[in-house]
């Protein structure tokens, strides 16, 4: 009677937050998949007119999101994953203590609170080839005679869009992992080490596996984030060169936005939204198995 | 009993939760007090939004009746279309004029939600007004938008270096690269020739000029013809490549906008510049002020070549419940005196004919009477309804060529490919 009592009151009492998820989260997804299954663009007159899988079937010719997609891989895994070694190697050193700890791990998160539109611009002009400070720092070093086209090649553009995105999202990964560090009891090292361990053991054995929510949970995250980015790359490259930095966001918001194609916006809204949810999923079920 | 008492109570609290939610969601959002005075809204960047602000009260004084409120926008042209975008797909827009670039006309119309101006005026009206940026307001013969401002691009150069190497300014594109190379050569700059590169509206604006120097065009509005892949725009492209394969424009120009290629010209560090006529107040206060000069865009044959319109007009929103007094004040702002005063506080450039020759102008601004001719030998960037996806993919494809990533032929071939597949759906 009480067990059953409590759960109904426990049921009762995440209703609203139900409720919430489902205005804010499944009806737009919903939404967008019943939209993509019309056609609705100028040459309709913007009228919703019913096309079945039409949407589906043209995504699969479009070159363009092909490699809007494969641009947005490229850049989430290599951003990532530098960003979590990075943020590791700076929350180990933020974990230790010393003297001005409270105003280094301050200063250590700034990049990740300025507005990234705002960096977007600072990184172009960083990057700009006749005053940009990366070149003239190169030049300097003697490493390169004449400045490099960070942003006019597609490849170093997208080098340049992960190194500002490291240098932006970096912090967050490690204030993340932190917190984590500070919930690891100190005691279980000091017994670790009379048994006989060193710092790298007692790092893979200690501080690895004991990290893996936090981990998992700045993956997660972050993997989210950069896979939809927009603003750094609108403001730093607009998608350019050649479309080489060019982001499923970015795609989106042209073709509903500048291109009034509803309908087919919708179809790369629910396709984007599905590959996140199933990477989101495995990636999950990888760690968890792994526990 | 009691479980279900507590149980009823704990409902009955969740539905009036939601009950009380959603009645102050609803009571909130007031419909706009009723009265007999006309609110007008538009939007413009914020920058702009000032420098109306004296003639909108001027206006208000004549028309006591009627409220213009400028809502201020941010700067940059697409994020003011967004913003209009945004407001005519959700439906009742809150805007009744629309403060309107010349590439979003046939989209606006096309989508429905521009009012159509046609039967308010007459040709003799029109007369006065720079004759490509009126074009520049019609879609499918119907006028929707009336010409504020025009835009035109000029090639700027350095009067001073050219003395003193003892050129002329150039009138071909060979001429254009011969010059920028000898004189680069001597030492006297840096680099020879800056313009748009990046991938972006304004690349395309930059192409539109180049290729209509070669005889090229890009689609032709009436027949839908696509231009890309013949010859003149393959020669086009060509010229792009061939200015940073020789040298005289940086690497690093396939990167630039409008304001890159400024700074490298007003830094004193480049000979020739491609850019808008906002350019030539700014760079008449750099180092380089009093020693340029402007020229009509070069062509293959050495005759004038014409700039790409880029100005901004009035349009009235088809939902605006006061389309008259949105009327009243675009006649306002587009009357002589109005417009006189506006250009000599900005400096900008004027849509209305007699403007540019101006007693007053010419004083302050001696450039102008040149300007219009600039301005009379005009194109248009196509004026379709796809107009966005259009340029897009000849962006991309441009972008690839003189990013070297694809030749000339290739890009031209795959931009006009995807072009026509475009028009046909």
């Amino acid at each position: 009677m009480t067990t059953n009592r409590q759960q109904t009151i426990g049921w009762l009492l995440i209703i609203p937050a139900m409720l919430v998820l489902g205005l804010v989260f499944i009806y737009p997804i919903a939404r967008a998949f019943w939209l993509s299954l019309f056609t609705e663009n100028l040459g309709t007159n913007l009228e919703p007119v019913f096309s079945g899988f039409a949407n589906y079937t043209r995504m699969l010719g479009d070159g363009r999101f092909w490699q809007t997609l494969k641009n947005t891989s490229v850049f989430t895994v290599a951003s990532v994953s530098i960003e979590l070694v990075l943020g590791m190697a700076i929350a180990l050193v933020l974990n230790q203590s010393f003297r001005g700890r409270g105003i280094v791990r301050t200063i250590a998160i700034i990049p990740w609170a300025l507005p990234t539109a705002v960096m977007g611009l600072a990184w172009a002009w960083i990057f700009n080839d006749q005053y940009g400070v990366v070149n003239d720092i190169l030049e300097r070093l003697g490493l390169i005679d004449t400045g490099i086209n960070w942003l006019g090649d597609p490849t170093l553009a997208m080098v340049a869009l992960v190194i500002a995105d490291v240098w932006k999202t970096t912090p967050f990964i490690s204030i993340i992992l932190l917190a984590g560090l500070q919930s690891i009891p100190e005691d279980i090292y000091e017994a670790h080490s009379i048994d006989g361990a060193n710092a790298w053991q007692s790092f893979y054995q200690i501080t690895l596996p004991l990290l893996m929510p936090q981990i998992l949970i700045a993956l997660l995250f972050r993997f989210a984030q950069s896979f939809g980015i927009f603003d750094l790359v609108q403001v730093m490259t607009g998608g350019g060169p050649a479309g080489a930095t060019e982001t499923v966001s970015i795609y989106i918001y042209s073709t509903v936005m500048r291109y009034l194609d509803f309908g087919y916006g919708a179809a790369l809204v629910v396709v984007t939204f599905l590959l996140l949810i199933s990477f989101v999923g495995i990636t999950s079920f990888i760690f968890s198995k792994a526990k | 009993m009691k479980s279900n008492q507590s149980r009823r109570k704990l409902n009955l609290f969740l539905v009036l939760l939601v009950v009380w939610v959603l009645v102050f969601q609803f009571t909130t959002i007031k419909p706009a007090k009723a009265s007999s005075q006309i609110n007008l809204k538009i939007l413009v960047y914020a920058k702009g939004a000032a420098l109306l602000q004296p003639y909108i009260q001027q206006f208000e004084q004549i028309y006591p009746n009627i409220a213009v409120n400028i809502i201020e926008g941010p700067h940059a042209s697409d994020a003011i279309e967004d913003l209009y975008t945004a407001s005519f797909i959700l439906g009742k827009t809150p805007y009744d004029l629309v403060y309107i670039d010349s590439t979003w006309v046939a989209k606006f119309a096309a989508a429905g939600w521009l009012l159509d101006l046609s039967d308010r005026v007459s040709s003799s009206d029109l007369d006065r007004f720079v004759k490509i940026e009126v074009e520049a307001g019609k879609y499918g013969g119907k006028l929707y938008r009336v010409p504020f401002l025009s835009g035109s691009a000029m090639l700027f150069y350095r009067q001073d270096l050219l003395e003193a190497a003892g050129y002329q300014p150039p009138k071909t594109f060979e001429d254009l690269i011969t010059t920028a190379i000898a004189i680069q050569q001597q030492g006297l700059v840096d680099w020879g020739y800056a313009w748009q590169g990046k991938q972006y509206e304004g690349m395309a604006a930059m192409f539109v000029e180049v290729l209509a120097g070669y005889g090229g065009f890009w689609i032709d509005p009436e027949t839908e013809t696509v231009g890309l892949d013949r010859p003149e725009a393959i020669a086009a492209v060509e010229f792009l490549r061939r200015a940073i394969a020789s040298g005289i424009s940086p690497p690093g120009v396939t990167t630039y906008t409008e304001d890159e290629s400024r700074r490298l010209f007003e830094a004193g560090k480049v000979l020739f510049l491609r850019n808008w006529s906002y350019v030539y107040n700014l760079a008449a206060n750099s180092s380089v002020g009093g020693k340029f000069g402007i020229e009509p865009m070069v062509t293959i044959s050495g005759e004038k070549g014409v700039s790409c319109a880029g100005g901004w007009g009035l349009a009235i929103a088809k939902t605006s419940a006061h389309p008259d007094a949105a009327w009243e004040l675009i006649e306002f702002l587009t009357s002589d005196r109005t417009q006189r005063d506006y250009i000599l506080n900005t400096g900008y450039q004027p849509s209305l004919k007699s403007v540019f020759s101006e007693p007053q102008v010419v004083a302050k601004y001696n450039y102008y009477p040149q300007l219009l001719a600039i301005a009379d030998r005009s194109v248009l960037r196509p004026g379709i309804s796809q107009y966005s996806q259009a340029s897009d993919i000849l962006q991309r494809y441009l972008s690839a060529a003189i990013a070297n990533k694809m030749s000339p032929e290739i890009a031209m071939q795959k931009a006009a490919a995807e072009t026509r597949r475009l028009l046909q759906n």
